[in-house]
């Protein structure tokens, strides 16, 4: 009885293992950012994907700009991984496998063309920061100098990531105007540091934080109805740069030179128009 | 398949190829786990990244770990002892369901588990808005951490509680009630010292994986060093910032995994040796 059931269960593990492994292969579709950048689906197609590692700001353009080039190249398949700028330049300098990347700060790309990672980079956008804070607003925030009430609960993204030096470089110069410990007074309030700007604005559209600071384009109609935007005044403000570059050791520069391409048409800065951000010239 | 029905000398030759197979996986796997594990000690040798285990990150997120875990230890063992023991003895309906609940926790991903409990105590949760009438907000303070980690540990604890009291044989216990013993009584000098060392490799196990808590504890309690960054989180955020930290902290880790383990192997041994 024991050893009948006993093979039934090698035969079920065998089974198991020959699913996962079915699942697994029709499943790998060659992850962005950090797997091969091989042709998925039929393979049929000789065009090959182009991986673009984009700043998490620009999720909804680029995956809009995906579909355009897609139609425009109908071999080719583009394959997009977003995150903190930051985040994806260490990505880059342990050598993942991509073809563009897309900051959102020159900062970043600077390191990158030290590093000898990337070709010239050119800048494709710019962007507006602005503060955020749930609809109910329990911290009763209505103006860039209210951050720095005490008992606010603040999120700002990890040191590095873009937006997080750029609000630094905004309480900085606020500090002429609102005390020079204002800057101190908002850090103060800071009680976690999260992985990108997207996540940030979670954290206030769902109302477990009191604000963040996020860019414009970051005020998606996902959380549109969420959140209030208190725009920041514009003689202290710091307006977000966005560079471009294909990458030195891209598999695909033909491809990935033509997404850089579509980037800065007219038909691109028109796309990135659209979800709010300003043309780079 | 077949072969199994094969002639003898056909047999002979079948064996010494499966031994071989065996052994061939057997390496393959050992040095799948070794050479990552390794790896991580010649880095931390090769670019000198000791000085990085007692910077401030590491050293708070050390304490906090250490810290957080001691109290979700203390509260699962509190909490979760009697708890096991009425699953292993009660007879009532709804049992089943139960243990499989207890097991849930194990199978779903970490981040799941941070946002289900971002939905019950965040701020718009379904328990954090009453919460937060009374004046208290969970997210992203340690108390959330403690939450977290004891939400993906409680099975470690609880599953190995209720196979220990199981083999608890009844007969001693209805024994020691006979000689006039209280249930309580029972339970505290008969029943917990036998079921031990599953209490305890249990215990064991659970704070290991409490140790680890990374998803649960990154969406729901935030990420801020010496109130919410445990040891995991600071290995994530100094990856981008300072690679050498990351990889001092993950050693430290090992080697807090490499005393665990001793340190169940020669306990389980200890117990089952004295009861012998």
């Amino acid at each position: 009885m024991g050893l009948r059931r006993g093979r039934v269960l090698v035969r079920s593990l065998l089974l198991l293992a020959l699913l996962s492994l079915t699942v697994g292969l029709a499943g790998c579709s060659g992850a962005p950012g950090s797997g091969s950048t091989e042709t998925t689906g039929g393979g049929q197609t000789s065009g090959g994907t182009v991986t673009v590692l984009a700043a998490a700001s620009l999720t909804d353009a680029f995956k809009e700009l995906t579909t355009t080039f897609e139609e425009q190249n109908p071999n080719a398949k583009v394959s997009t991984s977003f995150g903190a700028s930051s985040a994806l330049l260490a990505q880059i300098q342990q050598g993942a496998p991509a073809d563009v990347f897309a900051s959102a700060d020159e900062a970043k790309m600077n390191t990158a063309v030290q590093d000898s990672l990337v070709n010239t980079p050119q800048i494709f956008a710019r962007n507006r920061p602005v503060v955020i804070v749930p609809k109910s607003n329990p911290a009763d925030i209505h103006e860039l100098r209210d951050l720095a009430k005490p008992g606010s609960k603040l999120v700002l993204e990890q040191d590095g990531v873009p937006i997080a030096e750029y609000s630094k470089q905004i309480l900085n110069k606020a500090n002429s105007q609102y005390g020079a410990d204002f800057e101190q007074q908002v850090m103060n309030n800071v009680v976690s540091r999260e992985a990108d700007v997207r996540a940030s604005a979670n954290r206030v559209a769902l109302g477990d934080a009191d604000a963040t600071f996020v860019y414009i384009t970051d005020v998606t109609p996902d959380i549109a109805d969420q959140v209030e935007v208190i725009e920041i005044p514009k003689d202290l403000n710091v307006i977000a740069t966005y560079p471009i570059a294909t990458l030195k050791q891209a598999t695909n520069p033909e491809l990935a030179q033509k997404w850089v391409d579509l980037v800065l048409s007219d038909e691109g800065q028109g796309v990135l128009e659209k979800y709010g951000f300003e043309r780079s010239a | 398949m077949k072969r199994r029905w094969a002639p003898r000398d056909r047999l002979g030759s079948w064996n010494v190829v499966a031994s071989a197979l065996a052994v061939g996986a057997l390496a393959l796997l050992a040095g799948f786990i070794a050479v990552p594990l390794l790896s991580l000690i010649v880095w931390t040798v090769d670019k000198q990244a000791w000085q990085a285990m007692v910077s401030p990150v590491a050293t708070h997120a050390l304490l906090l770990s250490a810290k957080t875990t001691a109290v979700s230890m203390v509260t699962l063992i509190v909490v979760g002892t009697p708890a096991a023991y009425i699953l292993a003895r009660g007879g009532f309906r709804g049992k089943r369901m139960l243990n499989t609940l207890m097991d849930i926790p194990v199978v779903l991903p970490p981040s799941a588990a941070g946002i289900a409990l971002l939905l019950v105590f965040g701020r718009m949760g379904i328990l954090g808005e009453q919460l937060q009438l009374l004046g208290i907000s969970l997210t992203f303070t340690t108390a959330a951490v403690v939450l977290a980690e004891l939400f993906v540990a409680t099975p470690f604890y609880v599953r190995q509680a209720v196979t220990g009291f199981s083999k608890v044989d009844r007969e001693i216990e209805e024994a020691a009630m006979v000689d006039g013993g209280s249930r309580a009584d029972t339970f505290f000098r008969i029943t917990l010292p036998l079921a031990s060392p599953a209490l305890v490799a249990g215990a064991i196990t659970a704070w290991a994986r409490a140790l680890g808590e990374f998803g649960a504890t990154i969406i729901f309690a935030g990420n801020f060093p010496g109130i919410t960054q445990t040891v995991p989180l600071a290995i994530y955020s100094a990856l981008e910032s300072n690679f050498d930290a990351a990889v001092a902290l993950s050693v430290l880790v090992l080697g807090f995994a490499f005393t665990i383990i001793l340190a169940v192997r020669y306990l389980t041994r200890k117990i089952t040796e004295y009861q012998d």
